[in-house]
């Protein structure tokens, strides 16, 4: 076949030129070197890694080292690094960036990560890869620099948009990939619409359970890899099949995508320990608790006022201050905001007043005092965040807040203050992604999340390479409500919280249930009778259960054991 | 590159460019960089620029280079230099730049006699074979402007010589026949024609994959408009597997050696 030959011709009009002006020419020890310095950048291989050589400082594991090759060689460099969490996608990130840069492969480089991550991946391509990545803060980063890292909602605005769209990457990595699952949104039409000569989606949780979620993600990568999106629908419709399920759809997949699971890495991984602390609430606390779940803030039992009344009925058991804070938004919303608050609101405001103190945050005193060490409590409640700093203040003991919304600079300045100073962080749900803080090994769940990925991403953040530790994961839950239902009747029987990272996703695929929280609401919310309730929650755990021992036993016979 | 080899390098380079290496240890030196070397390995125009335009003192930098922290002592604060660092992928892009052109006169023994000098252009280049994949080679060629015999491995062979910047006494240089314009274009078409003899199947192998991407990419447009999106992944693919060849000079330059040197 006939390949494109260019001769860089640059070299010759130098020459001409000193041959006119007779010199100045180099110098021959110099020259000499030259051609050695070259004979050693030269790389004779197409295949194998050259990474590891420029980086002896850099200990990566055998299968991070494996997933860049397999990228680099098998998968032409448009992969899905969907890796467990904790298990180092940003190391593999990082050495397939650094295998096309030192091959001359690629130069520009676009990195699309949440804005809470930016500057720890700048800092980590630096001081590991030594790789120039800039932050990008000004509009000017992204001609004047060839590696960028910049958060996707700032990247899709102008005037960075236009700017972005003129610069020819050669790579584009997209952290949290997973956000990109759904075709209609802004940011997946922003990140398709990117010249992608290649391209990582770096995520740990490919396979949610929907299929059209992962076809979307891979169409983005490689189109037509799945299908197109008629044939695809018509094929899938209706179904919320388990990938696994369809062979040819998971070989397909496994095309494109790397994923290493913890138990296959060989790595020795630290212990979970997990404690329930049952908590008994004042008499008071719960004469809130019984008023809220009696609550119907509007006449007619419409749609959502049992998704309401849960909602009030799980802050109850977090904080006093976050009932009141759903409360008065509910207030601002009527219609008629004086009959509202005298018929409906002022006996719960009465009981909130009553109120002396949080048993939880009492428990939650106790135990930090009693571990003396750096301690993350996890809440779903900004209300609760805020009371829970000013009591541990009360109390003697400093603390960080740190939440989603945080600018990067001030997350990564809390994160700094927790690892130097203070003992205690306390984190929303939304400050959940993101942050490493394998120097901390004791968590509190002051309240639980209904979603067991969020719940897994909680534990993530401390339980992940680097941790020296057994984690100790504590989960608060008030006695006789809602969530010692939740952590009784489902956490607890699936042994959610030993259980390792990855296995989760896959079991709640297989139940077929859509969003089990949208289930555990229906669970919750329409259930007539206590009894019923408990009856449903053994029925799904149970499933839970079902589903746990065919993939055991799948493993099984795949291994050849009986 | 061993770190033993690193710290010789280092030391020769310094040295090429008259930098005084004021403490050599075992694992670590201390150089004192010239204004030259200062202005490109030190990255601070502005000084510099207010310097000339104030005619102050210029104070050029001095660099202390780890290559053993082992055999370094513990309070030596320096930059640990390895074959990744930054520093010294400055110093070797340096290396090249400053050294792309050279001419240099055989220092025949012989001094009884005029020896003729014959001229050869030497070129040292690297041959890149790029698709998603990439490897190099390195070729070193010369070629006599007058007789055009094509010598490989050259720059090897002018290793072996005793040669000098200077034209030596009792020698002459003899005219090309052959324009340095055209050797360079005879070089060229001499590093073409070997490499189509050479085994083109990772082009093949890349084309295939190509098309079948192209393939995958139709497919999945069939029935949606193939609108500005379809055209940017078009030419993604294009970019990614696109067999290419490239040939870069690394150096050269005019070479005036004995009939007998090759």
């Amino acid at each position: 076949m006939k390949i494109r030959v260019e001769f860089d011709s640059g070299w010759e009009e130098g020459l001409l030129n000193k041959i006119q002006s007779d010199g100045p020419w180099a110098n021959w020890e110099l020259y000499k070197l030259a051609v050695e310095v070259e004979k050693h950048l030269v790389v004779p291989e197409f295949e194998g890694l050259q990474a590891p050589k420029h980086l002896p400082q850099l200990k990566p594991l055998p299968h991070q080292l494996e997933a860049a090759r397999e990228v680099v060689e098998n998968m032409h460099g448009k992969a899905i690094l969907g890796d467990e969490v904790g298990l180092g996608k940003t190391i593999e990130a990082g050495l397939i960036l650094k295998e096309y840069m030192i091959r001359g492969l690629v130069k520009k480089v676009l990195i699309l990560v949440p804005a809470s991550l930016v500057s720890q991946w700048a800092y980590e391509l630096n001081s590991k890869f030594h790789i120039p990545a800039v932050a990008q803060r000004k509009s000017y980063v992204w001609e004047a620099y060839d590696v960028v890292i910049s958060s996707i909602d700032t990247a899709k605005k102008q005037p960075h948009r236009d700017i972005i769209f003129q610069q020819a990457y050669d790579l584009i990595i997209v952290d949290e990939a997973h956000k990109l699952k759904n075709n209609k949104t802004k940011n997946y039409e922003f990140v398709q619409s990117l010249k992608k000569k290649f391209c990582l989606l770096l995520t740990a949780t490919p396979i949610q359970n929907r299929v059209d979620e992962i076809f979307h993600l891979v169409s983005l990568l490689k189109p037509g890899h799945l299908g197109n999106a008629s044939l695809f629908a018509e094929k899938f419709k209706g179904k919320k099949r388990d990938l696994n399920e369809d062979g040819r759809l998971k070989e397909l997949v496994n095309k494109v995508m790397i994923r290493n699971r913890r138990a296959d890495t060989g790595i020795e991984w630290t212990k979970r320990h997990v404690e329930t602390v049952l908590i008994e609430f004042t008499e008071q606390e719960r004469a809130l608790y019984d008023a809220v779940s009696a609550f119907r803030p509007y006449a007619n039992e419409s749609v959502g006022s049992a998704f309401s009344t849960l909602t009030l009925q799980r802050e109850a058991c977090s904080s006093r201050e976050s009932v009141f804070y759903t409360l008065k938004k509910m207030l601002q919303k009527t219609e008629d905001p004086d009959a509202f608050y005298e018929t409906k609101l002022k006996p719960i405001y009465a009981l909130i007043d009553s109120i002396e103190q949080n048993s939880k945050a009492e428990k939650a005193l106790e135990l930090i005092k009693k571990i003396d060490d750096k301690v993350i409590i996890f809440t779903e409640y900004r209300a609760t965040q805020m009371y829970l700093q000013w009591f541990l203040k009360t109390n003697g003991i400093s603390s960080v807040p740190f939440r989603g919304g945080f600018k990067r600079g001030k997350k990564d300045w809390m994160k700094d203050l927790f690892e130097k100073q203070f003992q205690v962080l306390i984190a929303t749900e939304a400050g959940g992604e993101g942050i490493n803080l394998q120097f901390c090994h004791h968590l509190i769940n002051f309240d639980l999340p209904w979603n067991p990925m969020r719940l897994e991403q909680r534990i993530g953040r401390v339980h992940r390479l680097g941790q020296e530790h057994d984690v100790m994961i504590y989960n608060f839950a008030t006695r006789n409500t809602v969530e010692e239902h939740i952590l009784k009747l489902l956490y607890d029987k699936i042994q959610l919280f030993e259980r390792v990272v990855g296995e989760l996703d896959d079991i709640l695929t297989r139940l077929d249930i859509g969003k089990i929280e949208d289930y555990l609401i229906d669970v919750v919310g329409h259930s007539k009778t206590e009894g019923e309730m408990k009856i449903k929650m053994e029925n799904l755990s149970s499933m839970i259960s079902f589903a746990q021992d065919i993939k055991k036993g799948e493993m099984n016979a795949a291994s050849g054991n009986s | 590159m061993q770190q033993a080899e690193i710290h010789k390098f280092l030391i020769q380079y310094f040295k090429s460019n008259d930098c005084e290496i004021v403490e050599s240890h075992p694992g670590y030196f201390v150089v004192q960089l010239t204004i030259a070397q200062d202005k490109l390995l030190m990255n601070r125009p502005f000084y510099w620029h207010y310097l000339e335009k104030t005619g102050g003192e210029p104070n050029p930098g001095k660099l202390t280079f780890i290559t053993e922290p082992d055999l370094a002592p513990d309070d030596i604060k320096g930059e640990f230099i390895h074959f990744g660092s930054p520093r010294l992928h400055q110093i070797f892009e340096t290396t090249k730049q400053l050294s792309s052109y050279i001419r240099l006169f055989e220092d025949c023994t012989n001094k009884a006699q005029q020896n003729p000098l014959y001229p050869w252009i030497g070129l040292n280049v690297k041959v890149s074979f790029q698709c998603n994949r990439k490897k190099d080679i390195f070729l070193s060629l010369g070629l006599n402007l007058i007789s055009g015999k094509i010598h490989e491995a050259f720059h090897d062979r002018v290793l072996s010589l005793s040669v000098t910047p200077k034209i030596p006494d009792y020698t002459y240089t003899l005219s090309p026949l052959i324009m340095p314009k055209s050797g360079i274009s005879r070089l060229d078409s001499h590093i073409r024609t070997s490499l189509s003899f050479e085994d083109h199947s990772w082009a093949e192998e890349a084309f295939t994959r190509w098309q079948n991407d192209l393939e995958l990419l139709e497919n999945f447009y069939q029935d949606q408009e193939k609108g500005e999106s379809y055209e940017t992944e078009k030419e993604a693919l294009r970019e990614q597997y696109e067999p290419r060849i490239s040939i870069k000079v690394i150096n050269g330059g005019l070479f005036y050696l004995s009939e007998t040197a090759i």
